[in-house]
């Protein structure tokens, strides 16, 4: 882990490199010839509508499709800071540590608030108390939660409301400092005021943390997003400059679907 | 367009009021098809109240039964005698381990001899064996009246001189004899003949050398040997006494057991007397009952002479404890043999307290009353708290419970204790670990466990699992383990190894079923933060799936607890309260279970009995630890659950 949330380097060469990805559970293909890059100093938004393959992308930066015994890459790579993904000498344990993920319906563990802030660094292997109780807060202050559960840290994380269990578990997953995080509709089972705080929150951390979201908000998107990717039946439509993909994308398709007349 | 061009539509308000209404019988057909399912779905719990209103109904007349019996019990003076009687059996084991003690202590000198003395015996009979034919046709030509010719005789004995002859070359003589004696023995055998009524002068010699070791050994442990003998015959006097008392309290219990006999069957005859419409009927029934009554008992009269031989009792008591305390002063300390010398040990230890005890019962002589009535809360303590359950008695009936469920509380615990690991553990690795194909074989087979008739386990328990249990308990490495090596086959960690077979299949479905419902966000979560596989199973699914296990193994405990057909065949069925002073291997001794007595012992007893009603007392037990293992299951899920939303 670094020492320090170092600043994602504004160099030319992007964070996450797709090329030519092929992705598919069994011999059902999701992915076809991705090309995609991501710099690690934008906010990405990935939007398309239900199955085009936009959350299939995600998981399969941290790899977390790997747990799918079906799910297999047929042809193509990711590259990570100039790493593949999918290489033998890939730790994967590692990569999840430095790929952090927030899901679409917020899930704590059932156990106190604490627990669930330090559960990362627990199965990392941390078992000085001083340093867990350091880590804790810092996330959890990271997250806006801090003020909020200071006094009950060792309460039941079930017991708060549905934002703050989804910003704990974001709390959860910057705890371990990771350099990208990503987030599957992360407001997808919240109300206006608790998505309004999560963007707050995301607009605030996107200096440290290197974003991908995939959000069916398209305002959502337009707020929070410097690059919006537009998926359409596995494959990538277009990817452009936020403003330019709403106002004037350069692919019709793009066009009716952020205009909702797609069918 | 023109709305009169539409086609014409009835009204609105024709259509939603309903102008004729279906009915089957004058019931509205849906509220029929809702009854019919309820009554299905009620059945159950029907069926539930009604086992418990029946079980009830049997079982509780078992108190004031019982009440009655052991007021009968008190009053016939039988709870008199037992005061002495009961202490006075622990003479019995006493004594039997000194005596014990006695063989261990001279053992060892007496061997060779002894063993030299048997195998000549042996020897012998099998020289008369091999030749047995000729034998017998001499011994028949011999008892012939008028005796035949002396030259039929003649022959006759010289066939048997061969035979015997014959016979004692081909015995196989064990190195225990030396060859000189070998050649003797041989001469001797050969020569043997029905017409001699001596034994073999060697085996004679044998015969004294034995008894010469024994007097000698005997003389050498000499206060040993008195000091037992001494004891022995201690009490027998006060048996004497103790027998004569209860010879008469057994019959002033058969005369009063008589005469309420009788006195029920003439308030019986009253009663139909009185159904009876038909008066001739009615007069026949009513003089029957007129002569059927016993004449009065007198049981003042008779326990009064009991009671009246206190003094004599407790002299005889003092007497007795006098001589049982000189033996325990003259044991000596050194016995030779560990053997002996831990019997010894034993019986000292356990002296004293036989004394103490015998003390006691002098003075509880004094104090006894036999016009103190029983209180219900003392039958209720001798059925939950009693020890005994002794059944079918010439002098007293007990029904103790405590030795039933002490036995069905510790097969159930071997049971969950092997069962629980495995299951819990099996349930992980298939849920978590195991590749689809495995899943498909492990599942089906547990599963199918279930399905083995319980009887058919029994089997395996008595042939299979009782042998198996028993030579590892005589491997000599292995001997460190408490209760080896064991003495009975059927014991209690037999039942309780068929048991845990029995209980996986219940506990591994639905542990399995628990870690299927933990929710695949925290797996994910897990996952991404990080964790190895491991990591998430055991710090995340298996914490979050607890409820569930525990619940899953109290449920297989409640299977546990009510099986009965394993117990019945494999746990030993000896109705004791197991030895707990033998520490763990206490699990090496037979018991019997609640389940188990009911099956054996209800067919056999008669309806209405107090046997009858105590084994129905066991089935509420029975039923009510069952619902509240289950009550406790459910409770478990319930609260796990309530902490988790």
């Amino acid at each position: 882990m670094p020492s320090a949330p170092v600043p994602a380097s504004v160099s030319a060469e992007p964070l996450i490199q797709v090329e030519k990805f092929n992705y598919a559970y069994g011999d059902h293909q999701v992915l076809f010839d991705l090309d995609l890059n991501m710099r690690s100093t934008d906010v990405t938004a990935l939007i398309g509508p239900s199955g085009c393959g936009k959350s299939t992308l995600l998981r399969a930066i941290n790899r977390i499709n790997d747990l799918v015994d079906s799910a297999r890459v047929v042809s193509g790579r990711i590259r990570v800071d100039g790493v593949d993904l999918y290489a033998p000498e890939v730790d994967v344990i590692s990569l999840r540590r430095n790929v952090g993920m927030v899901f679409q319906k917020y899930n704590p563990f059932p156990r106190s608030i604490f627990e669930n802030a330090v559960y990362g660094l627990r199965v990392a292997g941390i078992k000085n108390r001083h340093d867990l109780e350091e880590a804790a807060e810092r996330s959890l202050r990271s997250a806006a939660l801090w003020d909020e559960v200071k006094d009950r840290l060792h309460e039941m994380a079930t017991g708060l409301s549905g934002g703050q269990q989804q910003r704990l578990c974001i709390a959860r997953a910057i705890a371990l400092r990771p350099r990208i995080l990503l987030m599957d509709e992360p407001c997808a089972a919240l109300d206006p005021i608790a998505t309004a705080r999560i963007e707050e929150l995301i607009l605030q951390l996107r200096h440290e943390y290197t974003f991908i979201i995939v959000t069916h908000n398209m305002e959502q998107a337009r707020r929070i997003a410097d690059r919006t990717a537009f998926f359409y039946k596995g494959r990538l439509v277009e990817e452009q400059d936020t403003m330019k993909l709403f106002t004037a994308p350069d692919d019709p398709l793009t066009e009716s679907y952020v205009t909702g007349r797609l069918t | 367009m023109d709305s009169s061009d539409l086609p014409r539509r009835p009204e609105l308000r024709n259509l939603i009021i309903r102008n004729r209404k279906r009915t089957i019988l004058g019931f509205d057909p849906q509220q029929i098809i809702k009854y019919f399912f309820g009554a299905n779905a009620s059945t159950a719990v029907i069926v539930l109240v009604l086992i418990m209103i029946f079980l009830v109904r049997e079982g509780v007349d078992f108190l004031p039964t019982n009440r009655h019996e052991l007021q009968t019990y008190r009053q016939a003076g039988l709870e008199f005698c037992d005061l002495v009687d009961r202490p006075l059996r622990e003479h019995q084991t006493l004594s039997s381990s000194l005596r014990q003690c006695v063989s261990a202590a001279l053992e060892p000198i007496v061997k060779d001899a002894r063993e030299r003395r048997n195998a000549a015996f042996l020897l012998k009979t099998q020289a008369e064996e091999k030749a047995a034919r000729q034998r017998e046709a001499l011994e028949n030509a011999l008892e012939r009246e008028p005796p035949p010719a002396e030259d039929q005789l003649a022959a006759l004995r010289k066939d048997l001189q061969t035979a015997a002859a014959a016979a004692s070359q081909a015995l196989i003589y064990p190195s225990l004899f030396t060859a000189e004696e070998t050649a003797l023995f041989k001469a001797q055998l050969a020569a043997l003949s029905p017409e001699l009524t001596d034994l073999p002068p060697f085996i004679q010699a044998l015969s004294a050398e034995f008894m010469t070791q024994d007097r000698a050994a005997r003389e050498k442990y000499a206060d040993l040997v008195t000091a037992q003998e001494e004891f022995d015959e201690a009490p027998d006097d006060l048996h004497e006494l103790v027998d004569e008392l209860k010879e008469q309290a057994l019959g002033a219990k058969q005369s009063v057991e008589e005469s309420h006999a009788l006195a029920v069957n003439r308030q019986q005859l009253l009663e139909a007397a009185e159904t009876t419409a038909d008066p001739d009927e009615k007069a026949s029934l009513i003089k029957e009952a007129e002569a059927s009554v016993g004449e009065e008992v007198d049981l003042t009269a008779l326990t009064k002479e009991l009671t009246a031989r206190t003094g004599e009792l407790q002299t005889q008591i003092a007497a007795y404890v006098e001589s049982a305390e000189k033996a325990a002063a003259s044991l000596p300390d050194d016995v030779g043999t560990p053997d002996a010398a831990a019997l010894l040990q034993k019986a000292k230890k356990g002296l004293p307290a036989h004394v103490q005890d015998m003390r006691e019962a002098a003075t509880a002589l004094e104090s006894w009353r036999v016009d103190k009535p029983v209180s219900m809360l003392r039958v209720i303590g001798a059925f939950f708290f009693g020890t005994e359950w002794i059944t079918n008695s010439s002098w007293q009936d007990f029904f103790g419970f405590v030795p039933l469920l002490t036995g069905s509380v510790v097969i159930a615990l071997i049971a969950v204790f092997i069962a629980t690991p495995i299951s819990v553990i099996a349930a992980i690795y298939t849920n978590q670990f195991a590749t689809d194909r495995e899943k498909e074989l492990i599942k089906p087979v547990i599963e199918f466990i279930q399905a083995i008739p319980s009887v058919v386990l029994g089997f395996i328990g008595i042939s299979l699992v009782g042998d198996l249990i028993k030579e590892f308990s005589e491997v000599s490495w292995l001997q460190w383990i408490p209760g080896f090596p064991i003495q009975e086959r059927l014991n209690m960690f037999n039942a309780g190894c068929l048991l845990a077979f029995m209980a996986v299949p219940t506990m591994f479905s639905l542990s399995e079923d628990a870690l299927n419902n933990v929710p695949r966000g925290y797996i994910d979560a897990s996952d991404a933060l990080g964790a190895t596989k491991l990591q998430t199973v055991f710090r995340v699914i298996v914490p979050a799936g607890i409820s569930g296990i525990l619940s899953a193994v109290l449920l297989g405990l409640g299977r546990v607890i009510g099986e009965t057909m394993v117990v019945l065949l494999v746990a030993g069925n000896r109705i004791a309260i197991p030895d707990f002073s033998a520490g763990p291997g206490v699990v090496f001794q037979p018991a019997h279970t609640l389940t188990g007595i009911i099956a054996q012992e209800l067919g056999e007893v008669s309806r209405g009995s107090s046997h009858w009603q105590a084994l129905f007392m066991v089935g509420i037990v029975l039923f009510t630890i069952s619902l509240l293992v289950n009550w406790c299951a459910r409770a478990v899920a319930r609260r796990f659950e309530s902490q988790k939303a």
